[in-house]
């Protein structure tokens, strides 16, 4: 089974939204975990979510919550295992040819949509068609980028073929924005009732209350464990932790860190930490003001002690980390101008720029987004304050946050970016000259351009690492953004609940391996 | 004057209020309310930190003393505005009827049936958020109330004789409004007045708790309960300490209310 | 007459909420677009923005987008929430019912507590009973709802396991014993803090009548003191204390969201909240919509009781 040399590539959370607290997830991996194929037994599990989906359309989908549901209905191309390596999904194995441009896959026989019509090469190649159409305006558009046309030579063949090598695309296609849908569907029709090849069909939906899914029997690789799984919109976290408490929901995902202390404090619900892709961030705007200068950044970065900002925001839990998040390409944190906080330095720089009077930089902060921003936001304002660099702070409702990050209208922003697997995914899109979101990350330069291009073409595993390791020290000594670090996911279960594997992109598609007694 | 107790106990307790919210703001507290110190974090509450520390090592007490200065400031300024403006409103609104009083109520009724949640939410996005919107916000929330609960007794007021009498000898409207209607509704007032102070104060909480609460580093009493609400099993104390001291100031204002009523309002005064 | 301007007066301000509301929620930040796809907006091409704004009718005037909206709500046609998949008037038509419910059980517990406690304080003041009468009010308007709300539930939730908010939510007609256990926990936050104006509000009224002639005359009469208290004083205390209940509940409809949030109810509120978030304006406006025509036929209710009960305002 060719799986690439490229395991660890992927991009799990394809555009995950930046905000929204963690970073969305691949669909099913068919063998990370053994099952029994369901069996008849099996209970419903209720997993407590403070919202339920916006959308049920796989290819618009980018909350948390949505992402979460609709990885359990649809099935794409490729899948990530637990590890995050890229696995066979709807296809069976791939291949690519000698110079790179032409990318085969062989898709698995016997597959049903949930409707009961036989999933073929046409529907993949109808799906691929469609969100490469702008009118679709499908999130995962810009990851097909190198794709010039797709080709259905026979019913279990599809054939891409590209402009140029392109080593992160089996993992693009892991993720639920990449769905395959059947050629006979639309949005409409699919937002009404879902069509998909996933180990879950939708059961019943109550808007705003509840979304219940039920074991899909046809599935093709091992059946669910569960019966069903009630995804119960509880609003308030403080108030899913007391419907664990009361035995009401078995299994929740929190990314607060005294959420989940509260939820552990009471003794009868376990809460298990798993390390998250996505990353805490001051975004810089070296395109605005004062910003411009290097050396302001830099005094900025030697200002900033990661930790304190680590322990007072987040109560320590997480780690200080530098540009890539993802285990397999992993900066090294202290490989910075400013490995610990340096005053002096700092002094030094702003001397440089001409500024050691000391500068202002206009910052936006969401508030309710994700529970720590302010905190930092407030921290970080104390700790550069007594480098003379004033953060004047806007703390904003989130969509007037979303409006000002969008336009890239600030100096500087505290974020929390969703983090994937592959480096490429993480930050072709922020830092390349042509990358889509180079505008909000504000910076970009030749030689990014290059190493970028490179790791793309790149197939072999410690060669990519080589290149991304001198992107992510480009990156801190030209100090675009400030990297902060990188925190947990929280998965609270009561007992009973057995076999869910929480993973780094925050993503629920082992709930098909859990059970409940 | 009666002596009433009420007001005595309302008095003192908002006086020790109003010496720790005065020397707020003259820079008169242990620590810098906003200035952070780690290594001190979740201190319990000692010689040295009165109510403890919070997770940036912030002194809660000289916070929360700071907090009682920004809260009593919002809502001081909301009710003036909403009083004055609902109030007059009700009176235009009872006494002439009328055009007015379908302009006024019409204006009334639109506000009234926003739900206030939308109206904070428009505001504190569409405006700089700052202690003085939000004081904005919480007056155009409470504008209605007071024009509903004055309207209702200076329609029955229209009708009694003394003001019809005065109707009689002549006098002009608003002097009849203010000389012998108002003074009739004082209790009224005074009584919602009391009430939309320590309402008020608690709206602030309650947008804070939405997240549209005065931004931060700047302490407000709300802001703080809200942070601290899940810090309740780490530092008790951070949770604890602004939440008395809310309830305090709000019994405060009660108390007081009530004792300017129980003084203040000719009809109860020597009756009882 | 009378009623033909009533009417002119309530379309007047059903119009006003409609402008209104319209305006601000295109004054507020973001569109349908940038709240579905958050930052990921950014990415979106100029082609692709174009097909969304198409997708979501925000590609139309201002002024059209209005006029059709309010002429679809005079044919019915709320408009359709592409999140929930339901039509606004469904969604109202389940929502609303839970609010009215939960506003119903609130007014009633706080008048239970409320009514005879503020008779019983002004019975006689300054003594135990009007003492009992502060602290209950006091206590009512000083600790915030959130607080409260939250305290009792995990406090519920965790030493007595009682928590039948954590379940799936049972409307009336599904299950009445768990509605009303669901419904408890918030009628019992709301309705404590609303008792404390209408106990005020009674202990004020009831001392003001009490001080007038009719009063004096009547029991110079020898009218037994029990008819006295409930018809004479009550009976004449019952205007401001109607007013504030109608006031009360009338705020109910649209500010029981904090409540509804933690305690899972799925009322208009949270309607209205999921809506703003969502940037779904057709959902926003109608619902807004309903809430205020429900208060115009509050305040109706309530002017009408006044006729009914006041004397003086019926003598005019």
């Amino acid at each position: 089974m060719p799986r690439g040399a490229y395991s660890a590539v992927g991009i799990a959370a394809a555009l995950s939204l930046a905000l929204t607290a963690c970073s969305s997830s691949s669909s099913p991996s068919g063998s990370a975990a053994t099952g029994d194929g369901g069996g008849d037994a099996g209970k419903t599990i209720v997993v407590g979510v403070t919202s339920d989906p916006d959308t049920l359309f796989p290819w618009k989908a980018t909350q948390f919550q949505a992402v979460n549901v609709l990885q359990n209905l649809y099935g794409t191309l490729t899948e990530f295992d637990k590890d995050l390596n890229v696995v066979p999904g709807l296809a069976e194995s791939w291949q690519t040819s000698d110079d790179g441009k032409k990318l085969t896959l062989k898709l698995r026989q016997g597959v049903t949509f949930a409707d009961g019509s036989t999933f073929g090469s046409e529907d993949v190649k109808w799906s691929l068609d469609k969100i490469m159409d702008e009118k679709t305006a499908a999130v995962a558009r810009a990851s097909l980028s190198s794709v010039k046309s797709v080709k259905a030579p026979d019913a279990n063949t599809v054939v891409l073929e590209l402009n140029g090598p392109d080593a992160a695309l089996p993992a693009n296609l892991a993720t639920v924005n990449m769905a395959m849908l059947s050629s006979d569907d639309t949005e409409d029709k699919l937002n009404a009732t879902p069509n998909g090849t996933g180990p879950f069909t939708l059961k019943n939906r109550v808007p705003s209350q509840s979304i219940t899914l039920a074991r899909n029997d046809a599935y093709w690789g091992d059946k669910a464990k569960a019966a069903a799984v009630e995804f119960r919109v509880i609003p308030d976290e403080s108030s899913i932790v007391s419907a664990m408490q009361s035995g009401n929901v078995q299994l929740s995902v929190f990314d607060d860190p005294l959420v989940a202390q509260t939820a552990e404090a009471g003794g009868t619900i376990t809460v298990a930490k798993t390390p998250q892709l996505s990353y805490h961030v001051l975004q810089l705007n070296a395109t605005h003001g004062d910003l411009k200068d290097v050396n302001v950044r830099l005094a900025i970065q030697c200002a900033i002690d990661r930790k304190q900002v680590l322990d007072t925001a987040a109560l320590g839990e997480g780690e200080v980390t530098g540009p890539i998040t993802a285990p397999a390409f992993k900066s090294d944190p202290n490989n910075r101008p400013c490995p610990t906080r340096d005053l002096a330095k700092a002094a030094d720089y702003l001397a440089k720029a001409g500024k050691a009077s000391g500068v202002t930089v206009k910052t936006i902060v969401s508030q309710g987004e994700y529970a720590t921003s302010v905190n930092e936001a407030q921290n970080l304002k104390a700790q550069l304050a007594e480098a003379k660099i004033n953060l004047d702070l806007e703390v904003l409702e989130s969509g007037a946050y979303v409006d000002r990050w969008v336009a890239a209208d600030f100096d500087a922003a505290v974020a929390l970016n969703g983090g994937r697997p592959d480096p490429d995914g993480s930050y072709g899109r922020y830092f390349t000259s042509d990358g889509n979101l180079n505008k909000v990350a504000g910076y970009s330069s030749p030689e990014l351009d290059k190493l970028f291009a490179e790791g793309k073409a790149t197939t072999d595993q410690a060669a990519r690492k080589g290149i991304y390791d001198q992107v992510s020290t480009l990156l801190e000594q030209n100090a675009p953004w400030i990297w902060l670090f990188s925190g947990y996911t929280y998965t609270a279960t009561t007992a009973g609940v057995q076999g869910f594997v929480p993973m780094a992109s925050g993503s629920l598609q082992f709930l098909r391996t859990t059970s409940v007694s | 004057m009666r002596r009433s107790p009420a007001l005595l106990g309302g008095a003192v307790i908002l006086a020790l209020l109003a010496v720790v919210a005065v020397a707020s703001f003259a820079g008169l507290l242990p620590y810098d309310p906003i200035a952070q110190h780690p290594p001190s974090r979740f201190a319990a509450p000692s010689g040295a930190h009165l109510f403890g520390t919070d997770q940036f090592g912030r002194d809660v007490f000289s916070r929360v003393a700071s907090g009682v200065g920004n809260s009593a400031l919002i809502a001081l300024v909301a009710v003036a505005f909403a009083t004055a403006a609902g109030t007059l409103g009700g009176l235009v609104s009872g006494f002439y009827r009328g055009v007015a009083d379908g302009a006024i109520g019409g204006v009334t009724n639109v506000l009234f049936a926003f739900p206030p949640l939308l109206l904070a939410l428009s505001l504190a996005s569409v405006l700089d958020r700052n202690w003085f919107t939000i004081a904005v916000a919480i007056a155009i929330v409470y504008v209605p109330i007071f024009v509903r609960v004055t309207r209702g007794p200076v329609l029955s007021l229209r009708e009694i004789e003394y003001v019809r009498a005065a109707v009689s000898t002549g006098m002009s409207r608003w002097q009849i409004m203010f000389r012998h209607v108002l003074p009739n509704i004082t209790s009224i007032i005074v009584i919602q007045i009391a009430l939309s102070l320590s309402w008020a104060v608690l709206t602030e909480a309650s947008l804070s708790f939405l997240g549209l609460g005065t931004p931060p580093p700047a302490p407000s009493l709300g802001s703080m309960i809200y942070e601290a609400r899940s810090l309740v099993f780490v530092a008790p104390w951070t949770l604890i300490a602004p939440g008395a001291v809310v309830v305090l100031l709000v019994v405060g204002l009660n108390l007081l209310g009530d004792g300017l009523r129980d003084t203040l309002d000719p009809r109860n005064r020597g009756r009882r | 007459m009378r009623l033909r301007n009533r009417i002119l007066t309530t379309v007047g301000t059903l119009f006003g909420v409609a402008v209104l509301v319209f305006v601000m929620l295109r004054a507020i930040p973001g569109d349908q677009i940038t709240a579905g796809l958050g930052t990921e907006a950014a990415a979106l091409t100029p082609a692709q923005r174009q097909a969304l704004e198409q997708y979501y009718g925000l590609d139309q005037s201002l002024f059209t987008q209005f006029f059709s909206w309010l002429g679809n709500m005079l044919t019915g046609n709320f408009g359709y929430s592409a999140r929930q998949q339901q039509s606004v008037l469904d969604l109202t038509l389940h929502s609303l019912p839970v609010t009215i419910e939960l506003a119903v059980l609130s007014i009633v517990l706080a008048l239970l507590i409320g009514v005879p406690l503020g008779m019983l304080a002004a019975s006689r003041t300054n003594s135990a009973r009007d003492a009992l009468g502060q602290v209950v009010s006091l206590a009512g308007l000083s600790v915030p709802a959130f607080l409260l709300a939250t305290t009792l539930l995990s406090v519920f939730a965790a030493s007595f396991g009682f928590n039948p908010n954590g379940q799936g939510f049972a409307t009336l007609a599904d299950d009445p014993l768990l509605n009303l256990r669901q419904m408890l926990l918030p009628a019992l936050v709301l309705g404590f803090g609303i008792a404390a104006p209408i106990l005020r509000t009674t202990r004020t009224a009831v001392l003001e009548v009490r001080s007038e002639d009719f009063v004096r005359t009547a029991r110079a009469k020898g009218v037994p003191e029990r008819r006295l208290q409930v018809r004479h004083v009550l009976g004449n205390a019952l205007v401001p204390i109607v007013t504030m209940t109608g006031l009360q509940f009338g705020y109910l409809l649209g500010g029981a969201v904090v409540v509804e949030q933690i305690f899972s109810v799925p009322g208009i509120g949270r309607q209205v909240l999921l809506g703003i978030q969502q940037k779904e304006y057709a959902v926003v406006q109608s619902t807004v919509l309903v809430i205020a025509l429900a208060f115009v036929l509050v305040n109706l209710l309530t002017d009408a009781l006044y006729r009914v009960i006041d004397p003086r305002v019926r003598a005019s």
